[in-house]
């Protein structure tokens, strides 16, 4: 199965705009000395991106899969997830300055903290993806009992053993 | 009603700030304290803060064990723009600071932070900068490297260990005194890669540190031809200063090495630590350790720090203004 | 043969239980993601500070030659290479797991390191006073080549397109180059607070190896038919050392170029597997076998890293020069102990050195052993249910990329990087040459202005840049090597990519 040409044409135009985009940075930003390898390197990344965006407007992009409807509908509770697991939850993020100073806005800012969202994360997409069904009890167990194990392992490799200061959220 | 919801909010207040600031009430420090070192594992500066930071779990020291974070980057400004701009000021994150470096970086510009962003707490060394040329260099004295370069400006190649540290520090202030033109070349990865183009022949000569290049001289690899302070150094009884050489070339490139806070750190944890940390420098297995691996140790307390990065400010910020 | 005498040294109890404790202990934080050998020796340097020196060297010793091997099982197990020396073990190591060969890609894995290692601690051995010179011979311009000539390797490296290998690594030169520019101290593309220290290796290496694959297990989706239940052959131990024994090819390309490449202070370490990976591609009769599971790519990669370790102490040694980051650890580790290295050091402390040596011969013994005992066991992490192994894998790419600095910023880079990769991949891209172009780009880059510096004191006129890169013996083979490579891999390319389109005639 591979990816269809208009695929083919979206990614590689996409590279095209990223390489001028560099392109473009390097040979205007100051100071030049600073970026007289960033112009070097942008030139080849500018011919390269070219060749590719014309080999796939020829129709001679072959290799690479793509990614159908089907593939984006099974990632895509998995990755709203992972985004929030990795862009909040963990350690919190964000800044607006109007509520800064809220205790509530404090708090949620704070994240969950790296074990709890890391115990809550594994568990959420351990149970997306088990193919058992939702009704079955055991499986139920099986899933809390096997995401205790492994983030007792975690516990004890990072924060026991090697002694990592991982950020703390609103609990732990 | 409305009385109700407002001591809602006030307890529910207090009990978030009962979380947030759980380490203010207890003794300080209750739990380890990191220490983030802004060059890589291995290099000169990581390496001193290991040992001196050794004995800081000992009870009668700090109680609480030091571990050491390491943030490399763009001679050293990646892991101070983190600690000026991300670190928390708790009194559980330190750094350690590397004068000139910093403060050069600071008035050149493009970096987050100046003196004023830190808190000193206590110094640990001082690693004077020494002008070193290969074994089989023609050059034996400094002032035959002068007079050539003198003669042939641009011509003589001096490595280092990047742009505003104490290396080109010293190699600004040889070509002020002088008059002569020398290239600087500075290398990625610290003085060990400036002292491999020394030994290798890549270049004429270097700046580099005391210690490194007192232990390649020792194995035969380098010659020293003046180190850049006030006084000779005990490691170099031989070597004499530049200004015994006729050059008028003071200390401002001795690279310091210490331990600082954030600004906003309170007052008490500044207190208890500049009470403390000078003596844990100073314990007898640090002492031992720093002396077996060629670093000069120089203790000085908070005061004497403060008044040492005001004196470089000054120097560094007449030094640079023409550049 | 002086060396042999100081064998008795090892074999002291606490020498010994410090030698197995180190290799049991390196190998676990060598498969740690976001450890690398380097964070690994500098967290047992404190360690260090209540042995005695000989003790203290043993102690690390073992450590650097174990989390190097150590670093190979979560790249096989996980996708998750350990460090960049791991890169190219991941590429087949990791695709002969989930074809339920685990096993036997661990017995492989370890068997070549040790053998790898044993020669290279040999060459340190018997070759130090002459392979100084040769690791001094190396100056800006020849370093510039070098890394130019691991650059072309991109071409041929993991990709079945020419032209997408080129642009993967021209992305990885880039990303590359974000951050503070490491000379001058200019910012350079910081679009992120995040990015502002740059990307940093291992996060990156977490994060474009380790995201696509979790996302691959999410798009099998929740149905069970789909989840692979390979049916896992037992591998006997003997049937491996057997295969061992037919794969000397790749075993020597791996040897010799890990020795060689490994000399070279300041690029050896990171880049001796990918290298040896190619070289075994190039001349190996099954080429397109490669990054399907084949045994002879993880041998010359797994060979080659750990024979790099031996020779790269030589410039330590000898000459003070740490050759890689964690040699520059271990020189703390001497340093700390009043050893000072020098052309002189067998003489000046032979007992405590020559100990070091061997312990980390017989490191590499201990190693294969450990390594051996835990790959039956080791192996079934692979064979994990879909869902269990995604989770897994992300919630340990969080805490590997958090401890490399301890930096929530290195977590999102690695998180982006990921996400970025995954439809790279998906339109034919390989994540090998972006991260090949991730670790040369700064050593081309610091070459070359160090280079073009010394250049204008050199030489004179206009073409003095040109005269100082393209003169000289050295200058000279390393500029023909880059255009046989170049050369190589768009020929083989042409005429894979004629076969390919005749074979897609034939179907259609």
């Amino acid at each position: 199965m591979t990816a269809s040409r208009t695929q083919h044409l979206v990614s590689s135009s996409i590279i095209l705009v990223i390489a001028l985009l560099v392109g473009w940075v390097s040979f205007t930003e100051q100071p030049a000395e600073a970026f007289l390898f960033p112009r070097l390197i942008s030139i080849f990344f500018m011919i390269f991106a070219l060749w590719n965006f014309i080999r796939a407007v020829m129709g001679l992009s072959k290799v690479g899969e793509g990614i159908s409807g089907q593939t984006a509908r099974a990632i895509f509770p998995g990755l709203i997830v992972m985004l929030i697991y990795i862009f909040w939850a963990a350690k919190g993020y964000g800044k607006v300055p109007a509520l800064e100073g809220h205790w509530l806005y404090d708090w949620v800012r704070r994240g969950l903290g790296f074990y709890t969202s890391s115990t809550i994360a594994f568990f959420l997409l351990y149970s997306l993806y088990d193919p058992a069904p939702i009704t079955d009890i055991r499986s139920w167990l099986k899933r809390i009992v096997v995401t205790a194990i492994f983030m007792a392992i975690i516990y004890g490799l990072f924060a026991l053993l090697l002694k990592v200061q991982t950020p703390r959220g609103m609990i732990f | 009603m409305k009385t109700m919801i407002k001591a809602l909010g006030v307890s529910l207040a207090a009990a978030t700030m009962a979380f947030a600031v759980p380490a203010s009430a207890e003794e300080y420090p209750s739990r380890p304290i990191g220490v983030a070192v802004s060059y890589g594992a291995g290099g000169a500066t990581d390496f001193q803060a290991r040992i001196v930071t050794m004995v800081a779990g000992n009870e009668d020291m700090l109680g609480q064990p030091i571990y050491i974070l390491n943030k490399p980057g763009a001679g050293g400004r990646v892991g101070w723009n983190w600690f000026a701009e991300e670190a928390e000021a708790d009194g559980y994150t330190m750094s350690a600071y590397n004068v000139p470096h910093f403060i050069a970086q600071s008035i050149k510009g493009g970096v987050k932070y100046s003196v004023d962003s830190f808190e000193p707490i206590a110094n640990w060394g001082a690693d004077p900068a020494v002008v070193v040329v290969g074994k089989d260099s023609p050059y034996n004295t400094i002032q035959e490297m002068v007079d050539f370069a003198k003669e042939n400006p641009g011509k003589v190649t001096l490595s280092g260990a990047g742009l505003f540290v104490g290396h080109h520090i010293a190699a600004l202030q040889i070509q002020k005194e002088t008059g002569a033109k020398f290239v600087y070349i500075p290398t990625k990865g610290g003085g060990a890669a400036a002292m491999k183009a020394v030994i290798a022949g890549d270049v004429v000569g270097g700046i580099n540190n005391l210690s490194d290049a007192f232990r390649a001289a020792e194995a035969g690899n380098v010659k020293i031809l003046a180190v850049a302070d006030l006084e000779r150094n005990d490691f170099l009884p031989d070597v004499p200063t530049l200004k015994e050489s006729g050059y008028d070339v003071d200390n401002a490139s001795v690279n310091f090495r210490g331990l600082m806070v954030p600004k906003g750190t309170p007052q008490d944890v500044i207190d208890a630590l500049a009470a403390k940390v000078p003596g844990m420098f100073e314990h007898a297995r640090v002492v031992k350790r720093m002396k077996a691996g060629g670093s000069p140790l120089h203790v000085m307390n908070r005061e004497e720090v403060q008044a040492m990065w005001a004196k470089r400010q000054e120097t560094l910020a007449e030094l640079l203004k023409d550049l | 043969m002086e060396f042999l005498s100081y064998f008795g040294g090892v074999f002291e109890p606490l020498a010994f239980a410090l030698l197995v404790g180190g290799t049991i202990g390196g190998l676990i934080l060598g498969a740690t993601p976001g450890l690398s050998p380097t964070m690994a020796v500098a967290l047992l340097i404190p360690f260090t500070f209540h042995l005695s020196a000989t003790q203290g060297l043993i102690l690390l010793g073992a450590a650097y030659t174990s989390t190097v091997a150590g670093g190979a099982v979560s790249a096989i197990l996980l996708k998750i290479p350990g460090a960049p020396a791991n890169i190219a073990t991941a590429l087949d190591g990791h695709a002969m797991a989930k074809k339920g060969e685990g096993a036997r890609a661990l017995h492989l894995s370890f068997l070549s390191s040790g053998i790898g290692g044993v020669i290279g601690v040999l060459l340190l051995i018997f070759l130090t006073p002459l392979l100084a010179q040769w690791a001094l011979a190396f100056g800006p311009s020849h370093l510039f080549w070098l890394a130019i000539l691991g650059v072309t390797v991109i071409g041929s490296l993991d990709s079945k397109s020419f032209v997408k290998g080129l642009l993967a690594g021209c992305i990885g030169l880039w990303l590359s180059m974000i951050g503070y520019d490491d000379i001058q101290g200019a910012q350079r593309f910081i679009f992120h607070d995040a990015l502002a220290g740059g990307i940093h290796i291992i996060a990156a290496l977490i994060g474009i190896f380790a995201i696509p694959q979790v996302l691959d297990m999410f798009a099998k989706g929740r149905s069970k038919a789909k989840i692979e239940a390979v049916d896992v052959p037992q591998h006997a131990f003997s049937a491996s050392a057997k295969e061992m024994g037919r794969s000397g090819r790749p075993l020597t390309i791996g040897t010799i170029i890990g020795s060689i490449v490994g000399l070279i202070p300041g690029i050896g370490g990171q880049i001796a597997g990918l290298v040896a990976y190619d070289q075994a591609k190039k001349f190996s009769p099954h080429k397109d076998k490669f990054g399907t599971g084949h045994p002879e790519g993880l041998i010359a990669a797994e060979s080659a890293n750990n024979a790099m370790v031996g020779p790269s102490l030589v410039p330590l040694l000898t000459l003070s020069i740490p050759g890689s980051p964690t040699a520059a650890v271990l020189l703390g580790g001497l340093l700390i102990h009043g050893i000072f290295p020098g052309s002189d050091i067998f003489e000046r402390n032979p007992e405590v050195i020559w100990t070091f040596i061997n312990s980390m011969l017989i490191g590499q013994i201990f190693m294969v052993i450990f390594g051996i005992v835990i790959a039956k066991q080791a192996a079934k992490i692979a064979q994990a249910p879909l869902p269990i192994m995604a989770s897994a894998v992300l919630v340990l790419a969080l805490f590997g990329s958090y401890s490399v600095q301890q930096s929530m910023g290195d977590v999102w880079i690695m998180l982006s990087l990921g996400l970025g990769m995954y439809f790279l991949e998906k339109f034919g891209f390989s994540a090998a040459p972006v991260v090949l172009g991730l670790i040369l780009g700064p050593i081309a880059e610091s070459n070359f202005v160090q280079g073009s510096l010394i250049a204008g004191a050199q030489f004179d006129g206009p073409w003095a840049q040109a005269q100082y890169f393209t003169t000289g013996t050295l200058n000279i083979v390393l500029i023909a090597l880059v255009i046989l490579s170049i050369g190589y891999s768009f020929l083989s390319h042409r005429a894979s990519g004629r076969a390919a389109v005749n074979v897609e005639g034939v179907q259609a």
